[in-house]
Order: C-alpha cells, then structure tokens, then sequence
C-alpha cells in the first residue's frame, strides 16, 4: 500500500468534476438505487455511471454501488445525483426502522444471522 | 428505454420493496470494530484506511493497544443477505470524536447497535453508551475479549458502564464467527422486545 502517492485521489475526484457533494437532496447509505432508463446520449457519461446502471438494474443500495465500484461513498453520491438529474436512476430512501422492521422482518434477519 | 425484467416492487404485493437494514458497530478507537465487521460479513469490508502518522499518533490515544497499526479514518461497512430482497449492513462507526458527525447518518433508521467494548479502556465505550441511550435505538454492550485482557463478567461490566437492566452484555471475540453470530442474535432479539 502506497500512501505517499496523491495519484487516485486526484483521480477520483477528476470523476467528479471536482465536486465533493451530491446535487440535490443527500443519500442515505442504504437507499435504494434502481435504473430506470438506459440514457439517450452515452457520451455525456463517464464509464463509472454506465457501471452504476449496470449494477443497479437489479435494486442495490448506496452502499453496495460503491463497493461494487470501488469507489469512496462520497465520489459515489456525486455520480449518482448526476444520473438522478438525468432521469436514469430512482433513489429511495429507506424508511424509518419502525415502519421498514416488522415481526416477520426481525424473525428472517434472526434465521439469517443463525445459518451463517 | 424502460426496463421490464428487475425484480421492482410488484404492483399486486406492496412489501416486496427491497430493503437494506443497519446494524451499527460502535466503540472507541481501536476495539476491534473493523474486525467484527469483516469476521461476518459476506463480502471484504469496504473501508478506507489511514496508516497512523506521528501526528496520528498524537491525535489517537494508543496506550494499551499495541499492536494497532491503522485506524479507521471512513467507514467499513459489511452485508449480510438475508432474503434476495432484504440485506443487513454493519457499519463500524467511525472510532475518533472528529468524525461524530456521521453518525447521526448511520443511527437513522437503524436496527440497533452493537457497543464494542475493551475492559482495558472500557471508558471508550461510554461516548456510543451515551448517544445510543438518547436516541433510543436498542443496543448490546459486546465486550472484546482480546488475548492478555483481564475477564470481567458480565454484570461488573454493566455496573462500570452504568447500563439499566434491560440492556444486555455479553462476551465475545470479534474475530470468531460463531461468537460474533451470537452478538448479532442478542441484538436483533433485543430489538424486537423493546421496539
């Protein structure tokens, strides 16, 4: 690991246009992304948005987007307002956990804690 | 071009929204967060790590943890897949005061938290105690039993930390799957009794 090097930080936020923060309202770490249109126009976007519609034709939270493109969260929720602004993805935010955590959500996160 | 095939909620059955849960793992710096998160998670840990600088070293009290090399400056983070449409993620909070502010993000909407606690620092932990009781989310006090560190049971633990009855505190070792199961279970069942 070579901390010295300034180089893919640099990067990342080239990604970015230099934007450290998202446009429009924040993301919660486990909202929901989902691809809802393919766009018209490929060339406006980088090769990271097309990976974000990829990954995100099957629901994925914000969290795993950026695993999947290995990319820090924050870069992460800059792309994905871009495609937000563009009409490609929907972001859903995750419910308050008395709404989203009912008897039979806690009983399947307790089966699936036990067969791990 | 719309797509048809995702697995999107269907129109007849509302519930079938994915969902992504939160579990929290809290604790001061060097408790073996990131570990516990990495021994049960389903994919390596997201993070983004710091090698402790002299300076760092200045700023994170390292007395009594030796053999830490790198905290934790971001977030790690861990899944759990539960069912195809509902997924669990820990998240280690991160362990030093500057980076409070991202905890009120990671507590919203969470299932409950798990405080990390070392019997040699234990007054680590009271900053998580404090800001889990306020908030009212329901939490476990799991306490690393690292090699070398002197045991306590359970219920000094809870007088040192002053927890009332309810809150439960087990022993565990971050780095043993089955151990690290057992926490998650006391937490979710703790949970659901309280909520």
């Amino acid at each position: 690991m070579t901390d010295d090097d300034p180089g893919p930080l640099i990067r990342l936020y080239g990604l970015t246009g230099g934007r450290a923060r998202p446009q429009g309202e924040a993301f919660d770490l486990v909202a929901i992304v989902a691809t809802v249109h393919l766009p018209q126009e490929p060339s406006v976007l980088n090769p990271e948005h097309h990976t974000i519609l990829r990954i995100c034709r099957r629901p994925t939270p914000v969290a795993d987007v950026a695993a999947g493109l290995g990319l820090p969260l924050n870069v992460t929720r800059v792309l994905l307002g871009d495609l937000r602004r563009e009409g490609l993805v929907s972001i859903t935010p995750p419910k308050p956990a008395n709404q989203s955590i009912d008897e039979r959500t806690y009983r399947d996160v307790l089966h699936g804690i036990r067969r791990l | 071009m719309e797509f048809a095939g995702f697995d999107r909620p269907r129109p007849s059955g509302g519930t079938l929204t994915a969902t992504a849960l939160k579990i929290l793992v809290a604790g001061g710096f060097g408790v073996g967060k990131t570990t516990m998160v990495g021994t049960i998670s389903e994919i390596r840990p997201l993070h983004t790590e710091e090698l402790l600088s002299d300076r760092g070293v200045g700023v994170d009290d390292v007395s009594g943890v030796e053999r830490k090399v790198a905290t934790t400056v971001a977030l790690d983070f861990g899944r759990i897949t539960i069912r195809q449409d509902l997924w669990l993620y820990l998240f280690g909070t991160p362990g030093q005061d500057r980076f409070w502010f991202m905890w009120d993000e990671l507590a919203l909407g969470a299932l409950g938290a798990v405080v990390l606690a070392d019997t040699r620092r234990l007054a680590d932990c009271f900053p998580a105690v404090d800001y889990f009781e306020q908030l009212k989310l329901p939490f476990v006090v799991a306490v690393n039993c690292f090699d070398g560190a002197r045991r306590h049971d359970p219920g000094k633990v809870r007088r040192a930390v002053g927890l009332d009855e309810t809150t439960p505190v087990i022993m565990c070792d971050a780095r043993n799957r089955s151990s690290v199961k057992e926490v998650l279970t006391m937490l979710v069942t703790h949970a659901m009794e309280v909520r």
